[in-house]
Parts: C-alpha cells; sequence; structure tokens
C-alpha cells in the first residue's frame, strides 16, 4: 500500500520527457498545438466558421483573464467587444482604409473605455461587479442605437470595406484566416507569458483572498485596473477582427443578452486555464453554429447547461482533462515503478 | 412641473417594490439575485392570463398573480440557492441568471414573444385646477407608502422581522442564539419575490409588457440598491424615489436617456461613496 502511495506522485515516463523539453521550446509545441488543432478543424468546418471560432476564442481568452485568473465576473464585456468593433468600422469608414491603422484604434479605443470605466468598475466585486459592467454594457448599447444614431445607423449598422495594403488583402478569405490565427498565437503568447509572470501570480492571489495581498504591500487596486484595461483591450482586438471579417457592424457585436454565450463558454471550457478558454469557445461556437438548428428552445438550453455546470461539472471540460491526464499519468507511473521494483 | 414631479413618484414608487426584495436577499444572504427579474416577469404574465383570457376584474387576478409567485419564489429559494449557500458568489449569480433565462424562454414558449397591451384598469383622473392626474397613479404612490409604513412595523415590532434585522446585522450571531436562520431567509426571499411581483404587476398598465421587460427594471432597482446601501431599508426608499425622480425629470427632456442617467447617477455615488462588496 505504501508503495502505491509513493508512486502517485511520480510523474511517468512521457511526463518526465516533456518537462525534459525546454521551457522555451515547450512553449513552441503549445504554439504547434493550437495552430494545428485550428487548421484540422478548417476542413471538417468551412473556412469562416473556423474564422468566426478563432474571434470567438480571443474573446474568450480576454474574458477568462477576467473571471478564470482575477476572479471578476464581468457580464458587460460584450460591450469592449462592441467598442473595437464600433470604432474599427468607423476608423475605415470616415477615416482611412488601412486595416492595420483600424484594429489598432479599435484595440486604443477599448482600453481607453475600459481604463475610464475600470476606475469605477474595479472598487467593486462578486455580483456587483458584474451587475454594474452589465449596466455599463446596456448604456453603451443605448448610446450606439440611439443618441450616436448619425453615425451609427441605428439598428440597420453599416458596411465597412478595408482597403487592401500590399499583400494584405483581408478581403480574401485565406489571408483573413492566416491574420486571425496570427492574431490569435499571439494573444494566446502574450496571455501565456502574462499569467505564468510574478503579475500572473499576482492577479490569481487576487482572486484568492485580496486582503492578504494588500497586507503584503501591493497595491490590489492598480493591478486589478490594469488586468481589466488589458481584457478590455483585447476584447477590442476581437471585436475589429469581427468588424473585418463580417465586413459589417450593427449594435448585435454590444448586444446585452450576448454576454451570457462568454460565460458559458468559459466556464465549460474550465475556467482559469487558457487553454480552457480555447477548448469552451469551440465548444460554444459549435453548439450554437450547428445544434442551435435542433435546439428550439435556446435559452432554456443554455440555462439549464449552466446549472448543469454550476452544480456538477465545475472544472469545465479542460479541467476534467487534465485529471484524465493525471491519472493516466500515475497509472503508468505506478506499473512502471511496480516493474522496477519487482526486479 | 408637477406632473413631472408626480410621475417620479410612481417610477420610485415601483422601483421601491422591487429593490426591496433585492436588497433583503443581498444584506442577508449576500446575494445578488438575478432571478428577481422572472419572478417579476412572471407575475405580470400571470396576471394577463387572468385579465385576457378569463376576463377577470383586475383587482382580484392582480391578488391570486402575487399569490401565485409566492410558491415559485420558495422553490427558487430552496432548491438553488440554498445548496449554493457559502460557496462562491459568482456560481450562485450564474445560477440565478441561468434561472431567468430559462424563465424567460419558458415566457416565449407559453405566452409568445409579443407585447401585450395593458390599459390602466381604473381610468379616473384627479383634476386639480388645469391639472389632471391619472388615479391609478395615486393608488401606485399610496401603496408604496402604506407599504413602507408596514415594512417599517414588520421589521420593528414582530418577532420575525426582528430576527431578519438582526441576521441582516449578523448573521453568524443570529445563528449562535439556536434560530435556524435558513427558515428565515427562505421567508426574505418569498417576501422579496412577492413584492418584485406587486411591483411588476402594478407597473405593467403603464409600461409595455414583454418577456425581456425584466432586465431593464432589475438593473435600474440594482442601482437603486446600490446607491441606497445593500441591505439597508429606509436608504433603498429614499433611493427608489431619489432615482424615480432622476429619471422622469430626465425624460422631461430627453425621453430616450431616462434609464442611462440613473446608471450615470449610480457611477457618481459609486466614485464617491466606496463599497466593499
Amino acid at each position: 500500500m505504501d508503495n502505491d502511495k509513493v508512486s502517485l506522485h511520480k510523474p511517468t515516463a512521457l511526463a518526465e520527457e516533456f518537462m525534459k523539453i525546454p521551457k522555451k521550446e515547450r512553449g513552441a509545441i503549445n504554439f504547434l498545438a493550437v495552430a494545428t488543432f485550428f487548421l484540422l478543424i478548417t476542413p471538417l468546418l468551412s473556412m469562416h466558421r473556423v474564422i468566426d471560432f478563432m474571434i470567438f476564442c480571443i474573446f474568450a481568452m480576454s474574458f477568462d483573464l477576467l473571471y478564470g485568473y482575477m476572479g471578476r465576473l464581468s457580464f458587460g464585456q460584450m460591450l469592449y467587444l462592441g467598442t473595437g468593433a464600433y470604432i474599427c468600422g468607423l476608423f475605415v469608414k470616415y477615416v482611412n482604409g488601412n486595416p492595420l491603422l483600424a484594429i489598432f484604434f479599435g484595440i486604443a479605443f477599448a482600453g481607453l473605455l475600459a481604463m475610464l470605466l475600470g476606475l469605477i468598475i474595479v472598487r467593486t466585486t462578486g455580483a456587483c461587479f458584474a451587475l454594474i459592467n452589465l449596466a455599463f454594457n446596456h448604456i453603451g448599447f443605448f448610446l450606439v442605437l440611439s443618441p450616436l444614431r448619425p453615425i451609427t445607423r441605428g439598428e440597420d449598422g453599416f458596411g465597412v470595406i478595408a482597403s487592401k495594403l500590399g499583400f494584405l488583402n483581408l478581403g480574401s478569405r485565406p489571408i483573413m484566416f492566416v491574420f486571425v490565427l496570427l492574431c490569435l498565437l499571439i494573444v494566446f503568447y502574450f496571455l501565456r507569458q502574462l499569467t505564468s509572470s510574478p503579475y500572473g501570480i499576482l492577479i490569481r492571489s487576487i482572486k484568492e483572498d485580496e486582503t492578504r495581498v494588500r497586507f503584503v504591500g501591493y497595491n490590489t487596486f492598480f493591478y486589478k485596473w490594469l488586468t481589466f484595461v488589458i481584457a478590455g483591450a483585447i476584447a477590442g482586438l476581437a471585436g475589429s477582427l469581427t468588424a473585418l471579417n463580417y465586413n459589417y457592424v450593427n449594435p448585435n457585436s454590444m448586444d446585452v443578452h450576448a454576454n451570457v454565450g462568454v460565460v458559458f463558454a468559459c466556464l465549460i471550457g474550465g475556467a482559469g486555464h487558457l487553454y480552457g478558454a480555447l477548448v469552451g469557445g469551440v465548444i460554444y461556437m459549435v453548439i450554437s453554429n450547428f445544434l442551435a438548428y435542433y435546439i428550439y428552445r435556446w435559452e432554456m438550453f443554455l440555462g439549464f447547461s449552466l446549472l448543469l455546470i454550476v452544480f456538477r461539472f465545475r472544472m469545465g471540460v479542460w479541467g476534467y482533462i487534465q485529471r484524465l491526464w493525471e491519472y493516466l499519468a500515475t497509472r503508468k507511473g505506478a506499473l512502471k515503478f511496480m516493474k522496477k521494483e519487482a526486479i | 412641473m408637477i406632473d413631472t414631479i408626480f410621475y417620479g413618484l410612481t417610477i420610485g414608487a415601483i422601483l421601491y417594490f422591487i429593490s426591496i426584495g433585492l436588497s433583503l436577499t443581498f444584506g442577508t444572504m449576500r446575494v445578488i439575485n438575478f432571478a428577481h427579474t422572472i419572478t417579476y416577469t412572471i407575475g405580470v404574465y400571470i396576471l394577463i392570463t387572468f385579465v385576457f383570457f378569463l376576463k377577470w376584474h383586475f383587482l382580484q387576478s392582480a391578488i391570486l398573480a402575487i399569490l401565485a409567485i409566492l410558491p415559485i419564489g420558495y422553490v427558487i429559494e430552496r432548491f438553488i440557492i440554498r445548496r449554493l449557500y457559502g460557496e462562491s458568489l459568482d456560481y450562485t449569480f450564474i445560477a440565478t441568471f441561468a434561472i431567468a433565462l430559462i424563465g424567460v424562454d419558458a415566457i416565449k414558449w407559453i405566452w409568445g414573444a409579443a407585447p401585450y397591451p395593458l390599459s390602466d384598469p381604473v381610468g379616473k383622473y384627479l383634476t386639480l385646477g388645469d391639472l389632471s392626474l391619472p388615479m391609478y397613479r395615486i393608488i401606485i404612490v399610496i401603496i408604496a407608502l402604506l407599504l413602507f409604513f408596514s415594512l417599517n412595523l414588520f421589521f420593528k415590532k414582530t418577532m420575525v422581522g426582528k430576527i431578519i434585522v438582526a441576521a441582516l446585522e449578523d448573521k453568524e450571531g443570529v445563528r449562535c442564539l439556536g434560530i435556524d436562520v435558513n427558515r428565515y431567509f427562505s421567508m426574505v426571499f418569498v417576501l422579496g419575490s412577492g413584492l418584485a411581483a406587486l411591483g411588476g404587476v402594478l407597473y405593467a398598465p403603464i409600461s409595455s409588457v414583454h418577456p425581456y421587460m425584466g432586465l431593464a427594471v432589475l438593473l435600474l432597482c440594482f442601482a437603486v440598491v446600490i446607491v441606497g446601501g445593500m441591505g439597508n431599508l429606509r436608504g433603498t426608499f429614499l433611493s427608489a424615489f431619489a432615482l424615480g425622480m432622476v429619471m422622469s425629470f430626465t425624460a422631461r427632456f430627453w425621453p430616450q436617456g431616462a434609464e442611462t442617467m440613473v446608471f450615470i447617477a449610480m457611477a457618481i455615488v459609486l466614485i464617491f461613496r466606496p463599497i466593499d462588496i
């Protein structure tokens, strides 16, 4: 029995091999895994769907940074997505057709808005945080629909045709695909670095117990605010890409009721892991693109699945994959260990 | 001018009905109950069933609608919220949000998504000089005042009320006295649901009835609770009427911006008063 206990903590050969790989190369393997995954599902689904999936995954990662890592549940992340989409679209329409500049401004304005609102929002926690975000999202939706109607064209929305930039012709689907995949990988890399840095550990500690972090001497308000701004800016990137992908912006990109989608995606994938956000994003998009046709009562389905997740399935898909991996790993390790003992 | 003030009082009264439940559930259970939207909306739809399909009188339909909400509130508390006590607040919020989603879809399934028109059930006007005020709105304000005083009596004089007020201040302390706090919490929850239904039933004739009507109202009431202070009954009363005034005065000059102005007021309050929740 004692042997079993010891062997449980013994890493397997495979895991050991993986740990032997230098850290840089391990990052590269992660990258390749994400890229090949999206390339592999492209022939199964169609290319424009996969572009959608990837944009949604970027959005889900921005939400995961807030909820999974910092423990602040936002029900208004669509506001920043919508801001990114509208600013990007308006820039292309009125100022300059350069898509890269438009994306830059989309990100910058979403970040700026997050900076301003973050000063108020970040003071609160828990459900209060969620509802204040929702309230601001409501204001944004209203502003776009009604007072800014002359610019945003209200419910009708407007077309966004970005000009070609050398070989970067975002109108052509394969180029858009590669571009969005690159954006996804960059965001993934950035968030990976960020969350595994001391800063990432700090925000995870804020999730666990903010008061103690403050006792240690950190200005938690600043870090929470910074995380909020980063999450807003990444959501803005997702919004800009949405606008360029559909060549069209309308208030749906800021819809208050759409927030539940990203919450669902993050929870079903497993909050607190970037891979969880990716897996959850893909699962949600598959459900909403392919199964929604068969599910007549869509909101009821979402509601019951959320209840199920909250009561029975908190680790999410990625959490279970991890546990399965650990289980297999320790089992194999145990066998090997016992063989050695026998010899 | 007077009718604007009066309109503000009406809105404030409605906001007060709905915010009490929100404020009480937050104060006792530390839970923001998103399912409040659904008790509110279902109350209105039950009223509509009686008024439209059974051709009953408004008053008895309203009372029946409020009574019908009470068991629904109990079921939500017993089977969803009580299971999540002591866990992360986010999970409770997500669970209540899920209930709201299910409820909205159930309403669309049963009653359809099209809005229902509901006319003023009293229909009389009170004329003072050149000013005419609808009787119905006066009744709403009177009900709100009556409710405020009777709730005050309830919380000050009855045993149940005293226990609830004590639990607002110190839940653990009350539990240490050997009182089953959960039972009182579920009473608070049912009371809150009933009052939300009352607010909905009274508000329905002067607003539009559609499945998503709960969300906007919940956000407004949330602003009321933030401004008035969580679990603070008098604060909720005052802030409901103050924000009602904000809404009606904004609506006078800029009709679409009324709700937005409430959130701006809430943001200003949040800037100046830090809240630790």
